[in-house]
């Protein structure tokens, strides 16, 4: 690391805290009832990274693929519960397919960027891949809640456009394309967006940190195109195969639509 | 009540049966015991105040709704026997509302040919369109005009057109002149006893029971209860 590196005391951390105050602040002044989420995130936020910090800390040390597997596992498993708490829907159960794709499109792009893009060796190196597994993790979670909400939305306000095509012969496939369609897209759009806008409009976080943390530009840079081109494959890989297998779940086995019913 | 089952009678497998059909929505309200049977050719009136279970008639006879108990038979086979979009094909619905697709006219007729189900069919002509939006009254609809450009009552047609192209071997029909004027109201009626005189089992749902013309059969539904007047 090099050596003009500034590190971050606790007191210096406690500073950051006040920038968080002015949210807080803002929303009592304004009602916006945002206070307990505010409080609760700063919370969580402290307690999950310094977890997490002390976690790789081991992980470096103990040099086992088991213990990279093991928190790479629970890392996935609470981003389905994250996106389980975001999409409101009661009648279809989509939490295993959530996790099957989350697991299958992870699991699968994190591999080959440490393994082939990369080149770590081993391909399970914590280093690499717990931070690209988070990455990975982290920007699909929204795309699927993003894609998952969309769709089931769509369903239940274009149900009668849906039951129009069952009953002329459409098979739950067609009766759906539009809507799976739409979905898909207003999941992969923020993905899009940040390729239009990286360098322009943002430095993207983990190209910051790099640079932060000393590392030469050019070099962050290069992780960076890495890190954007695996985010879209990601969340593009993981939207078709949620929505592929929790479209099927909306019918009942005669075709009929499960969710959104009128009466 | 025990009520006739007509099909039996005539000796031959009756287009539509239910059997014994129990039905309940979440709320409570639904269908208890309902039994009647169409023979082809019919022409159905289905009348019976809001919430009696007139449409849940109609969207168990297209499987958009499963009985909780009994049997419903089209043409002498159980709607269970029968691959979904198959079964969908052979007995249309048209919907209380009115729903078509962005694009044109034409579009939209055209519809049930762009599916899989129909695959191979091959599709009316724009003169056997432009001949059934003359019958509607419908002659000044272009067709390649903008669909969401019609009105309430153009779409209702629109969608009782596109049900009756494929030749299905019934029609259920859910209040199909809600929105239309006494004229085209007329017109609609009139040609579902010409569908029925050319085969097509015709099932119209009705709620003010009001129905100037002479149907084969009327059903009346009432707190659940189907009766064949």
């Amino acid at each position: 690391m090099n050596e003009d590196f500034i590190s971050i005391s606790w007191v210096q951390l406690l500073i950051a805290l006040s920038l968080v105050s002015v949210s807080g602040i803002l929303s009592i002044y304004y009602k916006l009832k945002l206070e307990k989420d505010l409080a609760i995130g700063v919370v969580r936020s402290f307690a999950q990274l310094l977890t997490m910090g002390y976690l790789l800390k081991i992980l470096f040390g103990l040099n086992s693929a088991v213990f990279v597997m093991a928190l790479y596992l629970v890392m996935t498993l609470f981003s389905v519960n994250i996106i389980h708490g975001r999409v409101k829907e009661k009648n279809v159960s989509y939490l295993l397919p959530t996790g099957l794709a989350v697991m299958f499109s992870y699991s699968l792009v994190t591999i080959l960027v440490t393994r082939v893009v990369i080149g770590a060796q081993p391909w399970w190196e914590p280093q690499y891949f717990i931070s690209i597994g988070g990455m990975v993790a982290g920007n699909s979670m929204n795309s699927l809640a993003l894609s998952l909400e969309r769709f089931f939305s769509e369903l239940k306000s274009r149900r009668d456009e849906v039951e129009m095509l069952l009953c002329h012969g459409a098979d739950y496939k067609e009766a759906t394309a539009e809507i799976f369609r739409d979905a898909l897209r207003a999941g992969m759009i923020p993905a899009i967006n940040s390729l239009m806008g990286v360098g322009l409009v943002f430095l993207p976080g983990m190209m910051t940190g790099q640079i932060l943390a000393g590392a030469d530009p050019e070099e962050a840079v290069r992780y960076q195109i890495v890190v954007m081109f695996m985010l879209v494959a990601s969340t593009a890989l993981s939207s078709i195969i949620v929505l592929q297998l929790v479209r099927k779940r909306c019918f009942s086995g005669a075709m009929i639509l499960l969710t959104g019913k009128k009466k | 009540m025990s009520i006739p089952l007509q099909g039996e009678l005539a000796g031959e497998a009756p287009v539509l049966e239910f059997k014994n059909v129990f039905f309940s929505w979440p709320g409570g309200k639904g269908l208890s015991d309902v039994s009647f049977a169409v023979p082809a050719g019919q022409f159905v009136l289905i009348s019976g105040p809001s919430g009696a279970g007139k449409s849940t008639l109609l969207r168990l006879a297209v499987r958009l709704e499963e009985a909780s108990q009994g049997n419903i038979f089209l043409s002498g086979k159980s709607l269970k026997s029968y691959y979904p979009p198959e079964l969908r094909a052979k007995i249309g619905f048209v919907q209380q509302t009115p729903t078509v697709l962005p694009g044109s006219v034409r579009d939209n007729l055209l519809l049930p040919f762009t599916l899989n189900v129909r695959k191979g069919e091959a599709a009316p002509s724009d003169k056997v369109l432009l001949q059934w939006l003359g019958r509607l009254g419908l002659a000044d609809v272009e067709l390649d005009s903008d669909a969401y450009g019609l009105s309430v009552g153009q779409r209702q047609r629109l969608c009782l057109i596109r049900s009756v192209l494929p030749k299905p071997l019934a029609i259920c029909l859910d209040e199909p002149t809600s929105a239309l004027d006494l004229e085209s109201r007329e017109r609609v009626e009139e040609i579902a006893e010409e569908l029925a005189a050319e085969g097509i089992t015709v099932f119209m749902v009705n709620h003010t029971g009001y129905y100037p013309g002479c149907p084969h059969m009327h059903l009346t539904v009432y707190e659940g209860k189907v009766e064949v007047l």
